[in-house]
């Protein structure tokens, strides 16, 4: 992963403002840097969302399309992730760089996201054992500058929120063939439930603490963090190790303590930008990537 | 600026695609009017005193039509008056995705200039573009951006200094559209109130499309027809094979039948018979429909009647018809798949030519229109000028079909002229064959050489120089489009040289200009009686291309060098220059050739060929070509009144299978080449083998008379049908002949790369193609290009190359060469007419071609006049028939059986009671039968007319 490296006094200097709850850009352990969400930035997507906290910028695509559903479960739909990580974020990522990083990013995702507790997979159902839904959640990663699996949750929740998938109906004539019709409305169409789709925060742990949204300085000097999905209940869905250190099971409760924390707050403010934004209609001044 | 267009739609493999097209906007779209000076058009198109005399609007105004009126009133739109029109892009495009033939006819009157018919781009003007709103249909938001274009227009019109009273009408049927539009403050008017208030052009009222909400009122609510199944239904049905999609064919002798030809995947076509009006069920000839199969119980076998609707102008027809339609004794082989009518999925309607039958009730303004073509059922239309149109051969367009209604409704759109004149049945029988005969277009002309035309150096640098070969043309006398020429000379080794030299027309004619276009679309040349339809500009037809005596010319050469037995040793094609010496009619060039006295290089080199020519044909009947026959006649015309006073079969000489043999000979050579270079994209020629089935009438009247047709192969039937001889029958043959040509099959252009049989079975030959006649077929001009690339004697083109391209090519060249020739048979039998008009009454002897189940078919040699005569007269009780199919034969009253080849006496008359249908009646004389043959009518009744 994307990473930096800084000398031995940086690191000492670090971790003692990590102890004194005092960070480098002047925030404190729990709190995350400034973010700013865009969605429907990608107008040949079902949804999209850009997410961009600190310098790690992130955007989601969701395309949806009509497949045969898995045969274990007839009834519902399901989620495939992609993580493209672009030469762009940094030049680690060029050529087949990226790749690595990109299939385990995605492996998380699905377990973070694709169960039928975060999202009602069986909504996606349009003709059980036929048709359904198939939503292809595709992020790419403009620029890295620590704490991906934040920004990119937060950017899927955007992007699932913003999604709009046609409607269709499921025509029978007399012999049982089926015949799927879509409506000629474009407005008529089917919008996801994200009421239960959790929000991943990243713990770092820094000497004794741990810190949310690290930035890539602050994990050079940490061994091992914390991954933690949460609802907005305050649900734990996920929680992962990540880095080559170990965790105490002392801290990784006290970590997964403060994670749901921090991810309570997290969810309403969201929320409630997302359906500000929404609420504007038309009238919804587009920023795009020239921001 | 940008907006983007988002729309989702179904693909073919059943996933969901979000589709996003970028859209601009624009403040540069101009209004198009002359008042208007904030606009900053060169050449506005509408007009300061745009008026039309109204008693709506007593002000200039400008007209805007919403979709449904430019789809359904287009003849009024491109009526002359009807001018200062605004076309908004909304309305355009919907009509382009609706009706291609509207679509094409309002781009025309938008190109007239006369018209001022002005396109405003409303979708791309940033003030007049709509984004669809929440919960609102496609067709809502198309009507919301009409009007909101037309709002803009009469606030942008207000806005110039001297718009004076300038106003915009919106002209829309649709009740809930019109009210919005007042509402928004426009002037908004139905179509028929706002025609209806011109004043002084009445009849424009004619031409008014019936609507849908008026078609109630015609008729009373009985329900004639069962309800058509809505277009998602029927693709269902033909998915999963409830159903099957096919044209509909009506037949043209028995309306209450048709067949439908089910396009099957590959060879698999099958016809399914409907009968009865019920399952017709409102098809009309050629659309697209669905047919739902009976169970076989209920499958029937065509009925060999000939019906007429002939019925007065009434609604009460069924309860004859469903006595007509007993269904007769059958035989389980002869039943064919019976079904019916569930569902149209493409109408194919066109304008059509016919009469008015006026309505019996003086001053009714319904009346029934019977078209010419008798595959399409009579129209009802309404007008006022009934009086004024009967005895006029006039045009009508289908406005639909409703269930409660015996006949479709139409409209009024043209009139031609008075029926039976010369010029407009000519123009009838042109539109119905849709043969393309508007004068050139001045940009098809602009592509003419320059004249005086001459040959250059660089032609003769490129070309070979037979200027100094003894080449003469062999055509019918009267021909001025001489395409082809020949030579024959002795070479020193005691070989002969021959060569067949024909026009390039290909040098004229490039590739993709309008010239090459509008020659393609043509097709072919039409020859009618007394005129001529070119397919190109008569400069090049008759003069520049045309291989004329004495003149330099360019012409494409294919020179072979042959032994005496006329097996070829060498082919060499060449782009050449020639000078034809001589242009000699057929009967020109038999003379010298019988004439012992003449000795002089053009008659030595007519024998040569002559010679050549008769061991070739020899050859080719050996190998198994047919001989075939129909009866051709030539008229000869009055040379002031064009009309007929004589008429001839056409006589054949051994001059014409000359130059018949040796064009036979490069068109086959040539395919050769142009294969062999071009595998996938050579234009070839095929004429496929009649399946076996088509043969039964042909087997069975020629046991009738105890003889044995073989039909195993083309050499067999060439050499039964050789054998067929009676004694005593001398026409026998040629009759046999006559009736082996119709069981024949078309022969078709097709593209090598498409196909894999290239067999021409009456030529006997294993590939062939149309080389010698560039003047007036535009295949032969293909050929010419190939040809021409495979001796590097021209470049090549992509479209040549395309094997697509040159498909659709073929399918247009054969399409039209059929039109053309259904259009030169519908002369011939309009100048028999002619010809029996002037006549009065004749008894000829003719012979039974066809035995029907009521009627017998007799054609008269001496005229090559074919008619029928029905034992069945509409009203009378008719005499005892009993019909044997397996004969045929038909026995009357059980007096009198009739065989094929029968020979009868009858006789023929123009019976112009019915002026619509002009037709030659004929009448049994002879063999005597009681109450249905007609005496010998007396000579006095002939006498005046020959008097005159």
């Amino acid at each position: 992963m994307a990473s930096v490296q800084i000398s031995e006094a940086e690191k000492v200097y670090i971790m003692h403002g990590v102890r004194d709850d005092l960070r480098v850009d002047g925030r404190g352990c729990e709190d995350y840097r400034h973010m700013e969400i865009e969605t429907d930035v990608v107008s040949n997507t079902d949804g999209s969302a850009k997410v961009r906290m600190g310098h790690t910028d992130v955007l989601v695509g969701i395309k949806a399309e009509l497949r045969r559903p898995r045969p274990n479960v007839p009834d519902e739909g399901y989620l495939e992730f992609f993580v493209d990580c672009s030469a762009n974020a940094t030049p680690e990522f060029e050529g087949r760089g990226g790749e690595e990083l990109g299939v385990e990013l995605s492996n998380t995702l699905y377990k973070v996201f694709n169960s039928h507790r975060s999202l009602d997979l069986r909504s996606l159902c349009v003709c059980p054992g036929e048709h359904c839904w198939v939503l292809y959640v595709d992020v790419l990663l403009l620029q890295c500058d620590g704490n991906l699996f934040d920004a990119m949750s937060i950017a899927i929740k955007a992007a699932l929120f913003n999604t709009r998938i046609p409607k269709v109906r499921v025509l029978e004539d007399e012999e049982g063939g089926k015949e799927i019709e879509l409506s000629d409305d474009p407005y008529d169409c089917l919008r996801l439930r994200v009421d239960n789709i959790p929000c991943i925060v990243t713990l770092c742990k820094v000497g004794h603490r741990h810190v949310v949204d690290a930035t890539l300085q602050e994990k050079a000097c940490s061994a091992a963090s914390l991954l933690v999905a949460v609802t907005p209940r305050g649900a734990v869905t996920c929680v992962r190790k990540l880095g080559a250190g170990s965790l105490d099971p002392d801290s990784i409760f006290e970590m997964t303590e403060t994670g749901k924390r921090v991810g309570k707050a997290l969810h309403a403010p969201l929320m409630e930008l997302l359906q500000k934004d929404e609420s504007l209609g038309k009238k919804r001044q587009k920023v795009g990537f020239l921001a | 600026m940008l907006k983007s267009k988002t729309f989702v739609k179904k693909t073919r493999s059943g996933g969901v695609l979000k589709i996003v097209r970028e859209h601009y906007l624009r403040d540069d779209i101009w209004c198009g009017s002359e008042v208007c000076t904030e606009c900053k058009d060169d050449s506005p198109v509408l007009q300061r005193d745009a008026f039309i005399q109204s008693r709506l609007c007593t002000y200039p105004h400008y007209l805007i039509p919403d979709t449904n009126v430019v789809l359904h009133q287009i003849d009024i739109l491109e009526d002359p008056v009807m001018r200062n029109v605004v076309i908004l892009q909304t309305v355009l495009q919907e009509v382009r995705h609706r009706s291609a033939p509207v679509y094409k006819r309002i781009k025309d009157a938008i190109h007239e200039k006369e018209k001022h018919f002005y396109t405003f781009t409303n979708e791309h003007h940033r003030e007049t573009f709509v984004e669809r709103e929440q919960g609102e249909s496609a067709n809502d938001r198309n009507d919301r951006a009409i009007r909101v274009a037309a709002l803009w227009y009469n606030q942008h019109l207000r806005k110039a200094p001297c718009a004076g009273e300038l106003r915009v009408v919106l002209l829309t049927n649709d009740q809930a559209n019109k009210e919005k539009a007042t509402e928004d403050g426009l002037l908004a008017y139905r179509c028929e109130e706002y025609i209806k208030s011109l004043i002084g052009n009445p009849e424009l009222v004619d031409r008014l499309a019936l609507t849908s909400n008026e078609q109630n009122e015609i008729t009373g609510g009985r329900v004639l027809f069962p309800e058509h199944l809505p277009l998602s239904r029927i693709q269902t049905g033909i998915k999963n094979g409830t159903f099957l999609q096919g044209t509909f064919r009506a037949n043209r002798d028995n309306y209450l039948e048709a067949t439908v030809f089910v396009h099957g995947e590959g060879e698999d076509g099958t016809e399914v018979l409907l009968q009865g009006l019920q399952n017709l069920n409102r098809a009309v000839h050629q659309d697209i429909v669905a047919v739902e199969l009976f169970p076989r119980e209920r499958w029937a076998a065509p009925s060999a009647a000939v019906l007429e609707d002939d019925h007065a102008n009434d609604e009460d027809a069924e309860e004859e018809e469903a006595e007509k339609l007993e269904s007769p004794a059958l035989e389980t082989s002869m039943l064919k798949p019976t079904g019916r009518v569930v569902g149209i999925i493409k109408r194919n309607w066109r304008p059509f030519c016919g009469m008015l039958t006026q309505s019996q009730i003086k001053e009714a303004t319904r009346h029934l229109f019977t078209p010419a073509d008798r595959h399409i059922p009579r129209i009802r239309i309404e007008t006022r000028q009934a009086s004024a149109l009967v005895g006029h051969r006039i045009i009508v367009a289908i406005d639909g079909w409703p269930r409660n209604s015996r006949y479709p409704n139409g409209h009024f759109v043209r009139n031609l002229g008075g029926a039976g004149d010369k010029e407009t049945e000519t123009e009838v029988l042109l539109l119905e064959h849709d043969v393309p005969h508007q004068p050139f277009s001045k940009a098809v002309l602009s592509f003419l050489p320059r004249m005086p035309w001459a040959i250059t150096e660089e032609d003769l640098k490129v070309r070979a120089d037979l200027r100094h070969l003894c080449v003469c043309s062999v055509d019918p006398p009267g021909c001025t489009d001489i395409d082809d020429a020949l030579h024959c000379r002795e070479l020193d080794n005691g070989n002969l040289e021959v060569g067949v030299h024909i026009a390039d027309v290909s040098h004229f004619i490039r590739p993709g200009n309008a010239l090459d276009q509008e020659a393609a679309n043509r097709g072919t040349t039409v020859y009618l009686c007394g005129k001529r339809i070119d397919m190109v500009p008569e400069l090049l037809s008759s003069d520049l291309c045309s291989l004329r005596s004495n003149v330099d010319r360019l012409a494409f050469s294919c020179v072979w060098e042959m032994n005496r037995n006329a097996e070829i040793i060498r082919t060499h094609f060449t782009k050449s220059v020639i000078n034809s010496k001589a242009s000699l009619t057929y009967a020109e060039a038999q003379m010298r050739i019988d004439d012992a006295t003449m000795n002089d290089d053009i008659t030595n080199s007519l024998r040569g060929l002559n010679a050549l020519a008769k061991i070739l044909k020899g050859r080719r009947i050996e190998k198994g070509a047919l001989t075939l026959s129909s009866p051709e006649v030539r008229f000869h015309m009055d040379s002031e009144t064009h009309d007929p006073i004589d008429l001839q079969t056409k006589e054949l000489k051994d001059t014409n299978s000359m130059v018949e043999e040796f064009m036979l000979l490069a068109n086959i050579s040539v395919a050769q080449k142009i294969y062999e270079e071009f595998s996938e994209c050579a234009l070839l020629r095929k004429h496929p083998a009649p399946p076996l089935s088509n043969y039964d009438i042909l087997v069975k009247a020629a046991k009738s008379r105890d003889l044995e047709i073989h039909t195993d192969s083309a050499k067999a039937l060439a050499d039964s049908l050789n054998a067929a001889v009676l004694g005593g029958f001398p026409y026998f043959n040629t009759l046999l002949r006559i009736l082996a040509t119709r069981c024949m099959m078309q022969a078709i252009y097709f593209c090598s790369g498409m196909d894999s049989d290239f067999r021409h079975y009456g030529l006997a030959s294993p590939i062939y193609t149309h080389f010698t006649s560039p003047i007036r077929r535009y295949s032969d001009i293909i050929v010419h290009r190939l040809l021409a690339v495979a001796i590097n004697a021209d470049g090549t083109y992509p479209d040549l190359m395309d094997k697509h391209k040159q498909s659709t090519l073929c399918n247009n060249l054969n399409y039209r060469h059929k039109m053309a020739q259904y259009a030169q048979r519908a002369s011939v039998a309009f100048h028999t007419q002619l010809f029996f008009k002037n006549k009065g009454i004749l008894n000829e002897e003719g012979f039974i071609l066809f035995v029907r189940k009521n009627a017998i078919i007799i054609l008269i040699a001496k005229f090559g006049l074919e008619g029928t005569v029905f034992f069945k007269n509409k009203g009378k009780p008719g005499p005892k028939l009993s019909f044997d199919s397996e004969g045929p034969s038909l026995t009357v009253e059980d007096q009198h059986t009739f065989h094929m080849f029968d020979k009868v006496k009858v006789t023929v008359t123009l019976d112009a009671s019915n002026i619509q249908h002009q037709k030659i009646r004929m009448a049994l004389v002879e063999p005597v039968i009681a109450g249905v043959s007609v005496a010998w009518p007396e000579p006095a009744a002939k006498k005046p007319k020959l008097d005159r």
